[in-house]
């Protein structure tokens, strides 16, 4: 670029800082600032269609039924529109929060921004282990540009955002989310936001050992470790709590999975005796599905439902938990 | 804490603010600290590994002060230069070589477990050049904190210039402070070498990764163009560190030496390495190997075209020890750069002989740019051993874009472009136009000329394209790998 120092005359000390005009140069670069945060924003909203704070943002407050928590297991119940096949077989208006890669401490978040705004007669949260065993799923997704990106500015959030700074929330989420930076430097602002595998939600999967193997190195990338684990359980029970209050009944459910896959799990045993030792403790209804489509049919990846399990689970399995539920009286 | 890191970007202000704040005598030992912390970010072990260089360096250099004969000096000499290069012999190579010591003998592999820390052979180069130039008398022993700091200085520790102690020690008193002139200077180099590291270099990186890693399945097009790409991606990723290395220093009134100008505009081989790029690195070894392996300056020309084999063979060794892993393709993309300048100076007297009898010809800007064009590709054949995992893939790249050249008019048009290629290309386009307007004039002579609004516009639009498309935390500079 020709940027030697010896171009330049750097020993010379004639040239005098003037503030007035550092000022005045820092000032303009802020308003350019401001403007590119609000193109970037108002980008962001027009592509996240997915984002689940987008969701919370763009729905009735008052009308939504059902509010369905989880990772990416729960999504194919809204892949390709069949969030209204739902509706249509249940009668019940569903919001899907589901996000990849998220767990206990994430769907809290997601559970307060909801019920500070709307209100639904019940939550559906749909268990992972995987979720419960690392910082990679809950407070790191937090600071995760992808999710960043696509989430709106909000006041609430960013509230939230500050709260869960106790809960271990890096403060460069905050920061970042609270400037705008990944929305700002988002190498995909003109990309749908998608998850990509909604694409193959027709398809059937050929089972693969290796893919299974890869699947669950990266869903358990560190050894089940029961106090990681019970501070995870403790923000399910504060999710309970938060929705409780709003006058929502709860459900826990396991997702199916392929029976080859679930027996990959690395120590199931002691994550259900744990999880069922807080959900008796909270009184919460709990249905186990993991073993109810063990067909490698029913998925069209690893572990993800097709869209002939995803019928397939909603007539026999979850029509009847959505229909079942009534509303309670809110209890602040 | 990378330098494109958001801790770095707090911690710069905070030992800046320091050190204007603290009185002269302060200062030194206020930047000692500030380097140490920052090394120690990398690990206790990079830290000790620092302690160790200064350390040995210090020692060494007093020895040679206080040695009474020049018996003593020479053993002096030889302790403290050996014991630097041994020391990164052992951390870059050690565990390779006992792993090969295993592999041909079959007894039991040992391992060291030490690795040479980020950076680690720029300090022990400057290390070994101040231990060298104290015994040349060049320059006087300093106190401890000034040889530490020069080594450690943590805006170029990771990977240079790699500066002689004659030239930064005197800066380094207590008299240090910048001017106006030098932080301007400072923030703009800053500035454009993050635009080189995080705009240029990291959106460059991702394809070059990609291809480079399945060399015998990506398309001879797509072989091509990571090519063209890693050039360029080698280039903004080590000058842009270089770039902010200097600027950083320049906010504290330390001025570095220049290690990159313009590199891909050099019309012969050898201009680009004497000259052009990594500057700092061939000047080291052009003092401190080709004039020892020479002896003189009326060195035969056989001896001459040797040594000047031994000095690239050497420098791609230094290569093999990390970076892109040990392998030999280091030492055959030395030992290529290594012929084609010898080459360059058996045909130097043809060429004089050329522009005298043709002079409009040989300065015409056509022959120039022809020159610059053939220099780049003779280069560019290099890279692939640069980058290649192996001898073998490095080989391999070359022969299927060897083979689809007659048809590559063809491939270029039905080829299926992305944005990403767009991206790339885009950016080198206006790397080079930059550098080109450069070559005459250079942009901070041109930017001072404009006026304010211009050149606040220059500004804002390089603080925008950091925002817009640099890519943040996409890992180390290459070069501290090495």
């Amino acid at each position: 670029m020709g940027l030697e120092t010896k171009e330049a005359d750097t020993n010379s000390a004639t040239v005098a800082l003037r503030p007035g005009r550092a000022l005045l140069f820092v000032v303009v670069g802020l308003v350019l600032y401001a403007l590119l945060f609000a193109g970037s924003e108002l980008l962001a909203r027009r592509m996240a269609a997915h984002n689940p704070v987008h969701r919370i943002l763009t729905a009735q407050p008052d009308g939504q039924d059902w509010v369905i928590l989880g990772a990416s297991h729960a999504m194919p119940l809204d892949f390709q529109g069949f969030g209204a096949q739902i509706t249509q077989a249940t009668g019940q208006r569903v919001l899907n929060l589901a996000t990849p890669g998220t767990g206990p401490l994430y769907h809290r978040f997601l559970t307060e921004r909801f019920f500070a705004t709307h209100r639904a007669d019940g939550v559906l949260v749909v268990v992972d282990s995987f979720a419960f065993y690392s910082e990679q799923w809950n407070e790191d997704r937090f600071a995760d540009s992808d999710l960043l990106s696509r989430t709106p500015l909000d006041a609430r959030v960013l509230r939230l955002f500050g709260h869960f700074l106790a809960h271990g929330l890096d403060p460069r989420a905050l920061l970042d989310y609270a400037t705008g930076f990944s929305k700002i430097n988002n190498h995909e602002r003109f990309q749908p936001d998608r998850w990509e595998a909604e694409d193959n939600f027709d398809r059937t999967i050929r089972p693969s050992a290796h893919a299974d193997n890869e699947r669950i190195a990266y869903l358990y990338p560190q050894p089940p470790d029961a106090a990681v684990v019970a501070r995870y359980l403790d923000e399910l029970a504060a999710l309970f709590a938060v929705a409780r209050a709003s006058g929502a009944e709860v459900v826990v459910i396991k997702p199916p999975v392929p029976a080859r896959f679930a027996a990959l799990f690395p120590d199931e045993a002691a994550f259900d005796a744990a999880l069922g030792a807080l959900l008796q403790r909270e009184e919460v209804a709990f249905h186990d599905f993991t073993d109810a489509l063990p067909d490698p049919g029913f998925y069209f990846d690893a572990d993800h439902l097709n869209r002939r399990g995803a019928v397939h689970f909603l007539e026999a399995h979850l029509a009847p938990i959505l229909t079942q539920v009534e509303a309670q009286p809110t209890q602040r | 804490m990378a330098f494109t890191s958001l801790a770095f970007f707090l911690f710069v202000p905070i030992v800046l603010a320091g050190f204007l704040a603290l009185p002269g005598r302060m200062r030194l030992a206020w930047l000692l600290a500030a380097s140490a912390v920052f090394y120690a970010s990398y690990g206790i072990g990079a830290f000790l590994h620092l302690v160790f260089v200064v350390a040995l360096a210090h020692a060494a250099a007093h020895g040679l002060e206080r040695a009474a004969t020049p018996a003593h000096r020479r053993a002096m000499l030889a302790a403290g230069v050996g014991g630097l290069i041994a020391a990164l012999g052992f951390s870059k190579f050690g565990d390779f070589a006992l792993a090969e010591l295993a592999r041909t003998t079959g007894m039991p592999e040992l391992r060291t477990g030490l690795t040479a820390p980020p950076g680690f052979s720029f300090y022990v180069f400057m290390a070994t050049a101040y231990v060298v130039d104290v015994w040349r008398g060049l320059v006087q022993p300093t106190g401890l904190v000034q040889t530490a700091l020069q080594l450690s200085w943590f805006p170029k520790i990771l990977a240079g210039p790699i500066e002689r102690a004659g030239s930064i020690l005197p800066q380094l008193g207590e008299a240090m402070r910048a001017n106006p002139v030098q932080t301007a200077l400072g923030l703009q180099l800053i500035l454009w070498g993050l635009i080189k590291k995080v705009v240029i270099a990291d959106n460059l990186a991702p394809l070059v990764d990609r291809t480079f890693a399945i060399p015998a399945y990506a398309p001879p097009m797509e072989l091509l163009i990571s090519l063209y790409f890693f050039a360029f991606q080698l280039y903004c990723d080590f000058s842009g560190y270089t770039d902010m290395a200097i600027g950083l220093s320049l906010l504290f009134g330390i001025a570095l030496r220049e290690n990159f100008r313009r590199p891909f505009l050099s019309l012969t081989v050898n201009e680009f390495w004497s000259k052009r790029w990594h500057i700092s690195l061939g000047n080291w070894f052009r003092d401190y190997l080709f004039f020892p392996l020479t002896g003189s300056r009326g060195a035969s020309a056989l001896r001459q075209h040797l040594a000047l084999l031994a000095v690239f063979a050497a420098s791609g060794l230094w290569h093999a020890g990390q970076g892109y892993g040990v392998g030999w393709a280091f030492v055959i993309w030395g030992l290529l750069n290594g012929a084609y300048v010898s080459v360059e100076k058996m045909l130097q007297p043809a060429g004089r002989r050329f522009a005298r009898r043709y002079p409009l010809v040989a300065g015409s800007s056509v022959m120039a740019m022809l020159r610059v064009f053939v220099t780049f590709h003779l280069i560019l054949i290099t890279w692939a051993f640069f980058r290649a995992d192996t001898v073998e893939n490095a080989v391999l790249i070359l022969q299927r874009i060897g083979a689809a050249l007659p048809e590559m008019a063809g491939l270029v048009l039905r080829y299926p472009f992305t944005t990403e290629h767009a991206l790339g290309a885009g950016l080198i386009i206006a790397l080079f136009s930059v550098e080109v307007l450069s070559e005459r004039r250079g942009f901070i002579e041109r930017l001072r000329a404009w006026p304010t609004a211009l050149r606040w516009s220059a500004w804002y639009a390089g603080l925008a394209a950091l925002l817009l498309l640099g890519r943040w935390g996409e890992g180390a500079f290459i070069y501290q790998g090495f």
